[in-house]
Order: C-alpha cells, then structure tokens, then sequence
C-alpha cells in the first residue's frame, strides 16, 4: 500500500507543477486526464479494497471514472463551432 | 494459487449505494463545470489564475495521506491480536482525521482570501463552480471526519477484531470516496486549462 501512496503524491506533484504554465497544452491536458484516471483507479482498486470483488462490483466505479474523464476530455477537444 | 474474487464489495452494501448516488450527483456537478467552461474559455482560464493551486495541491496530499492511513487502520485491525490492533488502529484513525482536519483549515484560510477579494457566488460562472464544488466537498469532509471520529471511538473500545471489521471498512469507503472526489475536482478547477 505504500507503494501506491507514494505514486499518488507522485502523480500529484506532476499536476501541480503543471499548473504552474500560463496556458496547459492540448497534449498535456490528455496527460493530466491520463494521470487523474491512474490516480483514481489505484484509490478504487487499492484503498477502496475493490480489486479482489467480482466483476460487475468493481467495474462501477472504474466506468464512472472513465466516463467522467472522458466527457470532460471531450468539453476540452470538442472545437467550437 | 489465485485468490478467490468475494461476491460483494467490503463494507456494508447501503455504503455502495450512497457511494453511486454521491459519484452520479459529483459527475453531473464536474460536467456542469466542464461544458459550461466551453460557453467562455476566456473568463474560465482568466479566473482560475486567481486560484493558488497550493491550497488544491497542499489538500490532494492531506487526503490521499489520510486515506492511507485508514486502510493501516483497518490493515492493523485484520491482521494484528485484537488487543494490540485496537491500540494501533485508534492511532492511524487519529492521525487520519488530523490531516482531515487540518484540510478544512487550509480550506477555510482559501474560502477566506477568496471572500477577501470580493469574490463570491455571482462574481462569474468560474466562481460559481468552484465555490459549489468545493464547498459541497467541504462538507462530505466533515461527514466524513463524524464517520472516522464514530470508528476511532468504536476501535478503541474494542468493537472491531478480525472477524468483525464490516463497520470500519463501511466507514472507510466513505472516506475513500471523499478522496476520490478530490482527486478529479483538484485538476480540474485548478490545474486544466
């Protein structure tokens, strides 16, 4: 378990200092959606205790992580009309 | 030999269900912020320049450290004599709700300044957002804070042993849900742009 915690201050530190440009480019928005997804699924799998549950239980909160991402993924790339 | 997959998550099952009510209710809260960013970039990145992401970062570790330290809780109480487990878990279940707590300081030090700057729910639409979400975050903080405060005072008078631990694992998905929360609004009110 340490071992995730410590890539979840990983993954953190590298959002935070991201945040540090001025403008976030399309590329690294993906990184960081990427990242965010990482960071969530260790929590569900890991702290949550899901990785040792049948299918159907553990893939809910994995598929609301993903969808939420991928919609907010989709408002950023989206091009306006 | 592989392990055997358990047909039900840990915890008692209503925790799951105020779990996917909570993830739906946040979902539409985080899309709300998402599309409606589209409707003005400008403003939206504009806006959150006046954000100090230290106060998002410095909060992500609290969390993330506190959800750590109620899984060695609840670790401690599976794994170790039931005497000893109770000592040691009450003091991880401790020093999780310290950093909880210490999260709703940093939090309200934010609130604070923001409030300082005139800001408030009608300034934009940026604002309107990050007050909604983070300030309904705030406060499954301090439901979560009641929960863990609940389990300490329970582990300590020895109610949980490693046959029974069903009430410390429903009351940590709570917590670990409040971090996943976090985990998702943190890039995206302060870090994305």
């Amino acid at each position: 378990m340490f071992k995730i915690w410590v890539v979840l201050v990983f993954l953190s530190m590298f959002a935070f200092f991201t945040g540090y440009l001025r403008e976030v480019s399309a590329l690294l928005v993906g990184i960081l959606l990427i990242s965010t997804f990482i960071k969530g699924y260790l929590v569900i799998e890991y702290f949550m205790g899901l990785k040792n549950i049948t299918f159907k239980y553990r893939i809910i909160p994995t598929l609301w992580l993903l969808s939420v991402l991928s919609a907010i993924a989709i408002a950023y790339y989206l091009p306006k009309n | 030999m592989q392990k055997e997959k358990q047909a039900l998550p840990p915890g008692d099952f209503a925790i799951w269900i105020i779990v996917y009510i909570e993830l739906i209710t946040f979902a539409l809260l985080f899309l709300g912020y998402a599309f409606s960013r589209r409707l003005d970039v400008a403003l939206f990145n504009k806006s959150q320049l006046l954000l100090d992401q230290r106060f998002g970062f410095a909060n992500t570790l609290l969390l993330i450290t506190s959800s750590f330290f109620v899984v060695k809780a609840l670790e401690a109480i599976k794994n170790i004599e039931k005497k000893r487990a109770a000592k040691i878990a009450s003091h991880w279940l401790l020093a999780a709700m310290s950093l909880g707590s210490l999260f709703l300081v940093n939090k309200i030090i934010e609130f604070s300044d923001k409030v300082d700057q005139g800001i408030n729910l009608s300034t934009n639409t940026f604002f309107m957002f990050y007050i909604l979400l983070t300030a309904f975050h705030f406060m499954h903080v301090i439901l979560g804070l009641v929960i863990l405060f609940t389990i300490r005072q329970k582990t300590k008078d020895g109610g949980y042993s490693a046959h029974d631990y069903r009430g410390m694992e429903t009351g940590a998905i709570y917590w670990h849900l409040v971090d996943l929360l976090w985990i998702v609004l943190f890039p995206l009110i302060y870090i994305i742009r």
